[in-house]
């Protein structure tokens, strides 16, 4: 049942993407796609990437390190995609508000350097097994890029949540989606990269990587295609407290 | 492998504090509760007074020196949980110029603009002024500025008090005092 080419397994792998695939059209349709520029961008290259991966994984006549070749190179773009989404979700949680839209800039932007130093760093103790370099250097990029994303995600909810930020609906499905995935698959892919395991163990990883996908895509089209229940918020009256004293002490202050 | 544990257990803590803000947001959005009533009082003279640095001179003068590093600790305390008190006060502040933001008045919603942008950039400085609170707490003899924190807590209390006046014009002014 977990092993590769079993029915979960092509299941897993063919219903994500055809998934992310119908969002970014619907999207589309929807005239959304403005509005999640990267991330309509993002799936799309997922739908793409699978569709140029399955199939060379299926095909038998295919070398095996072709496949490698591919999807180490398609894992390089990915990387730049997710960081120009998640710059895109920075921008827009913090550059509505005029006295935070500095801060957020400086914040991807150290934040991302030091993940990146970090994550290298972390990505060169790995060990590679020589016979199958490209499939270790494939896992140890999938491991750097995660924690970078993992970081990102993590510093952005801590940040928007000490400062109380609203988020808008489908920015927040986005972010929560990408660090969900990037937790699961940092834990998996660190296991994987750094791990002896066996045959078996490996493949019950790579289906909660699967899995976890999946999830995450069913979450993206709750929060980006199902409106928000309309609350009743009415506008706060402040508290009425000791206005008088409060008064004299600003005159008091401003007048110094 | 003890990396990949270390890895392992990042990614778990990492997604437990998404989750958990995850949920947070939806508790927030569900409950609305009266967040206005949540301000805490605050003395500003007071805060002035902790805050000031003439004040510090004057103790180190008076004082014999393990005295005045004894009440400068006991100063620097006082004056965090009056930075943390201002801190979540502009927290709450926050919350009510949002929700003010979606008010069909012009006026109303610039002012809750106003509101929001100067309770954030005090909620900034009041973490940093905290960061060199406990500095200043650790190495006797750095120096103190929280005059950061004090400005920025005026300006918000004037655009707390503009929104209060936009949002209920009969009265006089409706607004707290932290």
């Amino acid at each position: 049942m977990f092993q590769p080419h079993s029915i979960l397994w092509h299941y897993l792998w063919v219903a994500p993407n055809l998934l992310l695939a119908l969002l970014a059209g619907l999207l589309w349709k929807l005239d959304l796609h403005r509005e999640f520029r990267a991330f309509f961008v993002y799936a799309w290259f997922q739908a793409i990437q699978w569709a140029v991966l399955y199939p060379m994984d299926l095909i038998s006549s295919i070398p095996a390190l072709d496949f490698w070749r591919v999807c180490t190179g398609s894992l390089l773009l990915e990387s730049i995609i997710v960081l120009v989404l998640i710059s895109d979700i920075f921008a827009s949680v913090f550059g509505s508000y005029a006295a935070l839209a500095q801060l957020g800039k400086n914040l991807i932007r150290w934040a991302g350097a030091v993940l990146l130093v970090t994550a290298t760093a972390i990505g060169t103790r790995a060990p590679v097994n020589e016979q199958v370099r490209l499939v270790s250097a494939s896992h140890i990029m999938e491991e750097t890029m995660n924690l970078m994303v993992a970081g990102l995600i993590l510093l952005l909810f801590i940040s928007a949540a000490y400062f109380r930020l609203a988020w808008k609906r489908g920015i927040f499905g986005i972010a929560l989606g990408l660090g969900v995935n990037a937790c699961i698959y940092l834990a998996t892919w660190a296991i994987l990269a750094n791990g002896g395991l066996p045959e078996s163990a490996r493949n019950v990883l790579n289906l909660v990587n699967m899995a976890t996908s999946h999830v995450v895509v069913m979450a993206w089209f709750y929060y980006l295609l199902v409106p928000a229940k309309l609350t009743a918020r009415h506008l706060e009256t402040l508290p009425e407290n000791n206005l008088a004293l409060w008064n004299r002490e600003l005159e008091r202050l401003l007048q110094q | 492998m003890t990396l990949a544990i270390v890895l392992v257990i990042t990614a778990a803590l990492s997604l437990i504090v998404i989750l958990g803000a995850a949920v947070t947001r939806s508790l927030q959005i569900s409950v609305g509760t009266s967040v206005g009533s949540q301000i805490q009082p605050l003395d500003v003279e007071a805060f002035r007074n902790l805050a000031d640095a003439a004040e510090e001179a004057y103790l180190r003068r008076r004082l014999p020196t393990s005295e005045f590093h004894r009440v400068r600790r006991l100063r620097l305390r006082a004056l965090a949980a009056y930075v943390r008190t201002a801190g979540r006060n502009a927290a709450v502040l926050v919350r009510v110029g949002q929700i003010a933001l979606a008010s069909s008045d012009p006026a109303t919603a610039q002012a809750a603009e106003q509101l929001v942008n100067q309770a954030l950039l005090l909620r900034r400085n009041a973490a940093l002024v905290l960061v060199r609170i406990y500095v200043a707490m650790a190495l006797p003899h750095a120096n103190l500025a929280g005059g950061s924190v004090l400005e920025g807590y005026n300006q918000l209390s004037r655009a707390a008090m503009l929104l209060g006046r936009l949002q209920n014009p009969a009265v006089p002014v409706r607004i707290s005092i932290w």
